[in-house]
């Protein structure tokens, strides 16, 4: 059974226009998916079209629950007065009647939530008082205490330290034994290649499956087309171009 | 007097509680226009025979429609449109007042304000919309925070916030359609606007934020109604006066003890 499953997806912002076509793929639970795609390849028009925002022109998308999304920190606001708690405890308000206060329980798997991304020790500092790497693990946190079958993250590990990094990826593989699926987007191939499965797109799907057999360097040149370097020595294919949305 | 120190320290609950809101989601221009906008209803509130909270309030909605009307579908800038509005209603409201109004007093007490002449009704008007701001914040503050520390999760984590927000501008009109007797029509972010963004300077968390604005918009109010009555003076520009000298200081003190000041 998959938890995510994507079938003849076409979709896009407005009348006209399709910032994504023919995307078919599905992941089971406790699996990792690395989405990769250049700037305007149609990795935030997916995850929109998969969290319910996006109109689906046509195809079909089906989820084993409600999806939890981790942006990029960047999308954040630094100068709002909350702390990494504050942000950890909005994984619990979707279920928590507004007439509720947030209790102990709801705080509790906050600070848990925390502690797992080796945060405990700043949980009452101001969220933008703290490192990028930080800011990311308490946004990773606070879709931890949402407790979702299925994770949406937007570029999680660009641009953090190699402690935030290191703390990211292991939380992933718990993620994964738990049996939860991961659509991490990403433009790094060689982290995209440690993942399960992959998807190419580039305005539509390029390829999918397991890394070893989709990335090949066709797959990879129809997918990011002038970005891609290619290293000597191996074949070794990057991504270049970090792009902000 | 007695009223009028009422009406001030019931203000200061919108003030505190929805002029957080409006400092920390970057309404301010909003909650100046919505404010100038009500400045034609007032004039014809008279000659009609019209509460002019009521006229004001239809006034202040209007606004708010027209304004998500015209900024519907991306094609002109939400400040673009509020511009255009706030000139409309301003240009209306002088034509208008032009054959309402034989010398310029009565236009005066209506764009900076006057406390002389409030009612019982005023009052209860007043309380009414303090309440509902406090019950708004009780019901809507996840959502209002969420949005407005990362909109792009606010669905993901079960938030309608297109609704909330919207239920925030409401309020925001309500709050400034009653700070209009105090402040009059031009002088809104005094009040709104003026108090939290001080306390913001220093206050890092939101609890704190909106609880000191309340108590900085009550002080502030208390003492610029006394000096207006000393220096007969307005107490919408008494209070402008003193609370733009509060921020100054407040602002002066927090750089020179090398603390960031939030933006």
């Amino acid at each position: 059974m998959s938890a995510v499953r994507v079938a003849g997806l076409s979709g896009g912002y407005g009348p006209g226009r399709q910032a994504l076509r023919d995307v078919t793929f599905a992941a089971g639970p406790g699996r990792v998916v690395g989405v990769l795609g250049p700037n305007g390849g149609g990795k935030p028009t997916l995850f929109r079209a998969l969290l319910g925002e996006l109109p689906v022109r046509r195809g079909e998308v089906a989820l084993a629950g409600a999806p939890a999304y981790v942006p990029q920190t960047e999308r954040a606001r630094l100068d709002f007065p909350v702390s990494a708690l504050d942000v950890a405890l909005m994984g619990a308000y979707g279920r928590t009647p507004w007439y509720r206060r947030l209790g102990r329980r709801e705080r509790d798997a906050a600070r848990a939530a925390l502690a797992r991304v080796g945060l405990a020790a700043v949980s009452d500092e101001t969220f933008g008082a703290l490192s990028g790497g930080q800011r990311q693990r308490i946004l990773l946190a606070r879709a931890l205490v949402q407790d979702a079958p299925v994770l949406l993250l937007d570029e999680p590990l660009s641009g953090v330290d190699g402690a935030s990094a290191a703390g990211i990826e292991r939380v992933f593989g718990e993620l994964r034994d738990e049996g939860r699926t991961l659509l991490v987007a990403t433009h790094d191939v060689h982290q995209a290649a440690r993942f399960d499965l992959v998807l190419c797109l580039h305005g539509r799907q390029v390829g999918f499956g397991r890394p070893g057999e989709t990335l090949t360097p066709e797959v990879l040149r129809a997918t990011y087309g002038a970005e891609l370097i290619v290293l000597e020595g191996g074949g070794t294919a990057v991504g270049v171009g970090h792009h902000a949305h | 007097m007695q009223r009028a120190l009422a009406e001030v320290l019931l203000l200061a609950v919108p003030a505190g509680v929805l002029g957080s809101w409006i400092v920390l989601r970057r309404l301010a221009f909003f909650a100046h226009a919505v404010g100038t906008v009500t400045f034609p209803g007032l004039v014809v509130a008279g000659p009609w025979g019209i509460a002019p909270q009521l006229t004001a309030l239809a006034a202040a909605l209007g606004f708010g429609a027209a304004q998500e009307r015209l900024g519907r579908g991306g094609r002109l800038a939400p400040d673009a449109a509020t511009g255009l509005l706030l000139v409309a209603a301003l240009a209306v409201g002088v034509v208008l007042a032009s054959d309402v109004y034989e010398s310029g007093a009565g236009v005066d007490s209506l764009l900076f304000g006057t406390l002389i002449g409030l009612r019982a009704s005023d009052l209860w008007f007043t309380a009414a919309v303090a309440a509902g701001a406090l019950a708004l914040d009780a019901a809507l503050r996840r959502s209002w925070l969420a949005a407005g520390f990362e909109p792009a999760s606010a669905r993901s984590l079960g938030l309608r916030t297109a609704r909330s927000d919207r239920l925030l501008l409401v309020g925001i009109a309500a709050a400034a359609v009653v700070a209009l007797s105090a402040v009059g029509a031009l002088l809104v972010a005094v009040i709104l606007v003026v108090p939290a963004a001080t306390v913001r300077l220093v206050c890092t968390r939101l609890a704190p934020l909106q609880l000191g604005a309340t108590a900085l918009a009550a002080a502030e109010g208390v003492i610029a109604l006394w000096w207006a009555d000393r220096l007969n003076v307005g107490p919408g520009p008494a209070m402008a006066v003193l609370g733009g000298a509060v921020f100054a200081a407040v602002a002066l003190w927090t750089a020179r003890a090398g603390g960031e000041v939030p933006a």
